[in-house]
């Protein structure tokens, strides 16, 4: 089966870096998403997870190395194209003006017809579902400002969702948000991810949400990949301490069984 | 209206090799066909006006701007606004047959639509007092008032004549004239004042400045040490800077204490009055020549 | 789709009033024109007495026409660089243009243009030079090899405004007393009727300039996203960028040669509504190309009656009437300005 999205030795450095600071790579990274499948990207600060991101999105373009999507490479793919197929749910909301949570659910269509000047009947069909799946339905003539994090959040997935993708990436997405919001947000990709058949790459600080969601986990450091394997292969750990420069103690999820990694706290 | 001035046309068809309409070239070369002289003339430019009443073709002028203050008759015309931007819409309705107006001190663009609404447009240029002379015939002949016109020029000729006849033989002092004081602006080449400070029996420290009225420096004016400041006025409590100048006090006409104002609007003028400035400025430039 | 039917019903709405503000100001001015006259000579039945004729479509008409289109392509302007920049404070001006047009002019006044209808036409093409140098130079200081980053964009606009403007200081000084009178009167912003030729061109640029902006105004929508939210979304955001800026810098740079400077337009009629109507650039740019008519044409319209048969600069108008509207707006609706 033709993976959603596979990197094939892609390495990518900065044009220009700040003086002072390394030129920032990714050095030869290769993995794939399976259709269907919840990949979670995970590694310290710095890793290069955020730049795979762009690199996806067709905003970085790679120094080396292939991109395919859906096995077409993405050099060959327009931007609307590209965002037909992929959908980035960033971690910041970026906003100029006040457009209300209908408007900006909307924009997500413009992928499919880019030169429509209004769109159509069928797109506010498509977004109305989006806002439905993602319980903002009644949030859509209020303005962002108005919206609390995880109504903003859930806004900005709900844009993703209009764009009809086959993958969903998740930048960050339980970042500052209270233990509700994260776990209704885990529950409501779950459902994504099974009853839609969304593919989905996670990138998170979080490691256990990523593992309690994720049927694999990426693990990468320095711009490299370390280990790619199921939640359990890769949260072993001397892998953790290696790669984040801690002690942690990785236990069991007593209602899940998934793997959970707890920190420990240093000079007790 | 029409209807006579078809009639007037026809009549003109009808008599061969008669001189229908008139030719009247302006003081820029440019040749006008009026056709008829006219009577009601709209003067953008206040020194015409001034001409106008003093060679007594007022009844022929329809309008004036709101400089136009010379003489207190002038100010009773319908104005048309400034000169930099006279209503259209005013000069329009006052039905004017003939514009006066001049590349100094009136827009180009006013210029442009006054031909782009197809009305006669009498450029006028004097630089020198000889040109302001010909404007006053010239304005005679277009007037009809060419007796009115040789009145005014004899007795200006007359004037300066005997203001050259008391000044002739004297040394001429350096003179140093001041347009505004801050920034200076002094009299340059082709300036007006220039030339009357010159018939007044002075010597302009500046007559070889830029074209026009240049801006200077005050060091390079002092540089020049005058022996005779003459700072304008130009009416209405307007600043004349004379305590700027009388702390300089080594300059030769602070010392001999021969600073003096004079009345601007006379000078800067191309009307009848610049004969009037001519003798003002000899007598602070000459007091001796006018002792009785 | 209440998209289609609110840009129709805003556009209905804003052409009625530019259409009555019009009329209003075919009505008034210095010459005393009777209405009887207007209906006559609009509906084709003479005969109208000649100085009447003239004032109507010799004067007011082309001054009108002038007034609507200066206004609606500085209004657009504004619109179109204030979602560029993401900045609901942007002015047309900011991008150096103005300033470099109105310096062509200046240097082709004081070099003794403008004496003729042939030379009137070369004043038109020292702005656009003027225009286009600035521009030009704006875009060269602030492209990278990535691309247009908005906040270099903001300062180069800003850093060759400034320049220019101390260009024209110099020339200013330089010129002689009897011509700073015309030039300073130009450089305040006065409009004047245009001849019909003239005014033909400058209707097409301007249309020119609304298409470079408003077709893409569903794409420009989505830039208050970001450059990367954009492209996320499948927009080409460099592509666009260039588009808007020429869009922006065409329109700004054709008011100051056939109109000359005129300030704030740019700045409050887009602010203002979309206050009034929202953020959405479809409707938004529509209606600022109708509204910033209305307005410029209302300021002139007073500008050119307040102290008749003198008048004041629309300039003046604009910014003191505009500013007090402003705030009015500002405090009542608040809300919808800032997300």
């Amino acid at each position: 089966m033709t993976p959603l999205v596979r990197l094939d030795g892609v390495g990518f450095a900065y044009p220009k870096a700040a003086p002072g600071r390394s030129r920032f790579e990714i050095r030869d990274l290769s993995f794939a998403v399976a259709p269907g499948e919840v990949l979670g990207l995970i590694g310290p600060n710095a890793a290069g997870k955020t730049t795979v991101i762009h690199l996806l999105s067709k905003v970085l373009t790679p120094s080396r190395g292939e991109i395919f999507v859906e096995g077409e490479p993405l050099r060959s793919l327009g931007r609307a194209e590209v965002a037909r197929r992929v959908a980035v749910v960033p971690q910041d909301v970026a906003q100029g003006f006040p457009y209300t949570v209908g408007e900006l659910v909307l924009m997500g269509r413009f992928a499919h017809a880019p030169g429509r000047f209004f769109e159509s009947a069928a797109d506010a069909r498509v977004a109305r579902e989006a806002m439905r799946l993602t319980g903002v339905e009644a949030l859509a003539g209020e303005t962002l400002g108005r919206l609390s994090g995880g109504e903003r959040q859930r806004v900005v997935l709900a844009r993703a969702l209009a764009q009809e993708p086959r993958l969903l990436v998740l930048d960050e997405p339980t970042a500052h948000m209270d233990l509700r919001y994260q776990a209704e947000c885990v529950g409501l990709l779950r459902r994504l991810n099974r009853e839609q058949g969304l593919g989905i790459l996670l990138v998170s600080h979080d490691l256990n949400m990523a593992a309690e969601l994720s049927d694999r986990l990426l693990l990468m450091s320095g711009g490299a990949a370390v280990t790619t394997g199921t939640p359990e292969e890769v949260l072993q750990e001397s892998t953790l301490e290696r790669v984040y420069g801690c002690r942690v103690v990785v236990d069991k999820h007593p209602a899940t069984h998934r793997p959970t990694v707890n920190v420990a706290w240093p000079d007790r | 209206m029409t209807a006579s001035l078809r009639a007037l046309a026809l009549c003109l068809l009808l008599v061969p090799g008669s001189a229908w309409g008139l030719e009247v070239v302006d003081q820029t070369g440019r040749v006008l066909t009026l056709p008829s002289p006219p009577r009601r003339i709209v003067s953008l430019v206040p020194s015409v006006t001034e001409i106008v009443f003093a060679i007594g073709a007022q009844d022929a002028l329809a309008g004036v701007t709101d400089f136009c203050d010379f003489p207190v008759e002038a100010k009773g015309k319908p104005s048309v606004g400034g000169m930099i931007n006279p209503s259209l819409e005013a000069l329009v309705t006052l039905r004017p047959d003939l514009v006066v107006a001049t590349r100094s001190g009136n827009r180009a663009e006013t210029f442009d639509q006054l031909k782009r609404l197809r009305l006669p447009v009498y450029l006028v240029d004097p630089i020198s007092v000889e040109d302001v002379m010909r404007l006053v015939t010239a304005l005679g002949d277009l007037t009809g008032h060419r007796d009115g016109a040789a009145v005014v020029t004899g007795d200006l000729e007359r004037r300066m004549k005997m203001v050259e006849e008391r000044v002739a033989g004297r040394r001429r002092p350096r003179t140093l004239y001041v347009l505004w004081p801050d920034p200076l602006i002094v009299p340059g080449r082709d300036a007006l004042v220039s030339e009357l400070i010159a018939r007044a029996g002075g010597e302009s420290v500046t007559a070889d400045q830029g074209a026009g009225y240049p801006r200077m420096s005050l060091e390079a004016a002092v540089a020049r040490a005058p022996e005779v400041i003459i700072l304008a006025s130009h009416g209405g409590g307007t600043p004349v800077g004379r305590d700027k100048w009388e702390r300089l006090e080594s300059l030769p006409a602070v010392k001999s204490k021969r600073l003096y104002t004079a009345d601007g609007s006379v000078m800067h003028r191309y009307g009848p009055r610049v004969v009037e400035g001519i003798e003002s400025l000899a007598r602070l430039i000459h007091p001796e020549a006018f002792v009785k | 789709m209440t998209g289609r039917r609110k840009l129709l019903a805003v556009c209905a709405g804003l052409a009625l009033v530019l259409g009555l503000v019009a009329l209003l100001s075919l009505l008034v001015g210095s010459a005393r024109v009777a209405p009887g006259a207007i209906v006559d000579l609009v509906m084709g039945r003479g005969p109208v007495e000649g100085t009447e004729r003239v004032v109507i479509l010799g004067i007011r008409l082309p001054r009108i026409a002038a007034a609507a289109l200066a206004g609606g392509a500085l209004a657009v302007a504004g619109a179109g660089f204030q979602a560029l920049t993401r900045n609901p404070l942007a002015e047309p001006s900011v991008l150096g243009v103005s300033a470099g047009a109105a310096f062509g002019v200046v240097l082709a006044q004081i070099s003794g243009l403008g004496q003729g209808v042939v030379e009137a036409l070369g004043l038109t093409a020292f702005a656009f030079a003027g225009a286009l140098v600035a521009g030009v130079s704006v875009y060269v200081i602030a492209a990278t090899g990535r691309g247009l980053p908005v906040h270099t964009l903001l300062l180069a606009g800003v850093i060759v405004g400034i320049f220019f403007s101390a260009a024209i200081t110099v020339l200013i000084s330089l010129v002689d007393t009897n011509r700073l009178g015309g030039v300073i009167h130009w450089l305040l912003g006065n409009l004047a009727p245009i001849p019909a030729g003239a005014l033909g061109v400058f209707a097409a640029v301007t249309a020119l300039g609304l298409w470079l902006v408003l077709g893409k105004a569903r794409a420009l929508n989505l830039l208050a996203l970001g450059e990367e939210g954009a492209q996320e979304l499948g927009v080409d955001a460099e592509r666009l960028k260039r588009r808007i800026f020429a869009g922006s810098a065409l329109l700004t740079g054709a008011v100051v040669a056939f109109v000359g400077p005129i300030g704030f337009v740019g700045l409050i009629v887009p602010h203002a509504l979309r206050m009034l109507v929202g953020p959405d650039n479809r409707v938004l740019i529509p209606a600022a190309a109708l509204g910033g008519g209305v307005f410029l044409l209302a300021a002139d319209t007073l500008a050119r009656t307040v102290v008749a048969p003198a008048e004041l600069s629309v300039g003046v108008i604009t910014s003191f009437c505009g500013a007090p509207f402003f705030i009015y707006l500002l405090r009542s609706r608040a809300g919808r300005v800032m997300p």
